[in-house]
């Protein structure tokens, strides 16, 4: 049996493949290249921002809802929104306290005339309390009394948020606020969008 | 010189297979979830959230129970008050205060509506100067900052607003603060 020595054709045959290998291996590697970005971090960020985001909104009572039936009157007042008190919304419609509708509102004439309506008051016309606001601001009052003693305020009287329409009758506006004084609500805040002049 | 030998179809064929890139398994890749899509929903329903938000910034004007009957100081004013009271008519602002009606004008006591409207618009600017007169009419008067408002029963609360800013600071000197408290009465 011969034994093959260096340089020959069997040796140099396997030599050869070896580099030809490495050559083709060389020739063939690819730069590293990155498959994926980690957006990870990102879609973290963003996820809260938006949620974040939702939350406030929906939860501010200063985040009205501007359409037809409520826009706020625009005022020069820039000051902090109250966000404490219970918030009564007057649109050109309804009246609701909270999120719940206590009255249907007539048309504007009839609402610059005698308001709500007779049949809605203690004792006819003229008279300026109405009888269901009343009674849904007895039970927010009863709430709000709890939470107040519950937190150590001062439980006496309530906050009232008054959010109204910039088209609501100065009889109408009466009449919700007397009511809501006549049920131990003190301190009216007064919801306005803030401009820069005074409008007309 | 010896050339070297060339290399056999088998061997050019193996190195062809060898070199191959090879594809990764799912199992290789490192598990990683192909979030882009989802990623793609959180930037849509963000934009779309922020660009339908009305940025409309609120603030509150604050006020207590209105006096029934059109009656009633609530507040422990002094005998020289000015008790400045506003009323909304539609020609224009009538106006009350400690000497009684103001004239038109704002020139002093006398009957008829102190300002009236111009070009069927309610004059906030006159308003604003005549309350500036009649504050500074008597040292007593500075340090009062309530003034009342009644209204036909007509009245928007955008004009009622308005005629709350309009008395707030004087437009010529803002830095000088007129009537900061407003009460509402009930009209009769």
């Amino acid at each position: 049996m011969s034994s093959s020595t260096p340089g020959s054709p069997a040796i140099s045959g396997v030599t050869r493949f070896k580099a030809e290998l490495r050559k083709s291996i060389r020739r063939n590697a690819a730069e590293p290249e990155v498959n994926f970005l980690n957006i990870t971090a990102m879609l973290d960020m963003m996820t809260i921002i938006l949620v974040f985001l939702l939350k406030s909104l929906g939860e501010s009572s200063a985040s009205v809802p501007q359409n037809d039936d409520l826009r706020l009157p625009k005022s020069i007042v820039h000051s902090q929104p109250s966000e404490e008190g219970v918030v009564i919304t007057v649109s050109k419609s309804q009246i609701l306290v909270g999120d719940k509708k206590v009255l249907d509102l007539p048309g504007r004439e009839s609402l610059a005339q005698t308001g709500v309506g007779a049949q809605e008051k203690r004792s006819g016309p003229n008279d300026v309390y109405i009888v269901k606001l009343g009674n849904a601001l007895q039970a927010a009052r009863k709430i709000d009394r709890r939470v107040r003693e519950a937190k150590g305020q001062d439980a006496s009287t309530s906050d009232a948020i008054i959010v109204a329409d910039g088209s609501t009758p100065y009889r109408l506006l009466i009449e919700v606020l007397f009511t809501l004084g006549q049920n131990e609500f003190g301190k009216y805040h007064m919801m306005v969008m803030q401009g820069k002049e005074i409008p007309r | 010189m010896e050339q070297s030998p060339s290399l056999t179809a088998a061997q050019r064929a193996k190195i062809r297979r060898l070199v191959v890139p090879q594809e990764l398994s799912p199992d290789d890749e490192g598990g990683e979830l192909n979030i882009i899509p989802f990623l793609d929903i959180i930037t849509n329903i963000l934009i779309f959230v922020l660009a339908t938000i009305a940025v409309t910034f609120t603030a509150t004007i604050d006020t207590t129970p209105p006096a029934s009957g059109g009656k009633g100081v609530r507040k422990d004013i002094q005998s020289m008050a000015l008790n400045l009271t506003i009323l909304i008519v539609n020609d224009g602002f009538s106006i009350k205060a400690a000497g009684g009606n103001v004239a038109p004008g704002c020139t002093g006591p006398g009957v008829g509506i102190a300002i009236p409207k111009i070009s069927g618009q309610y004059d906030f600017e006159s308003l604003n100067a005549c309350a500036s007169k009649l504050k500074s009419a008597s040292p007593d008067f500075a340090d009062e900052n309530q003034f009342y408002v009644t209204a036909n029963p007509g009245t928007d609360y955008q004009t009622i607003i308005s005629v709350i800013d309009a008395l707030r600071v004087d437009m010529r000197d803002k830095n000088k603060t007129l009537f900061t408290d407003v009460a509402f009465k009930v009209p009769l």
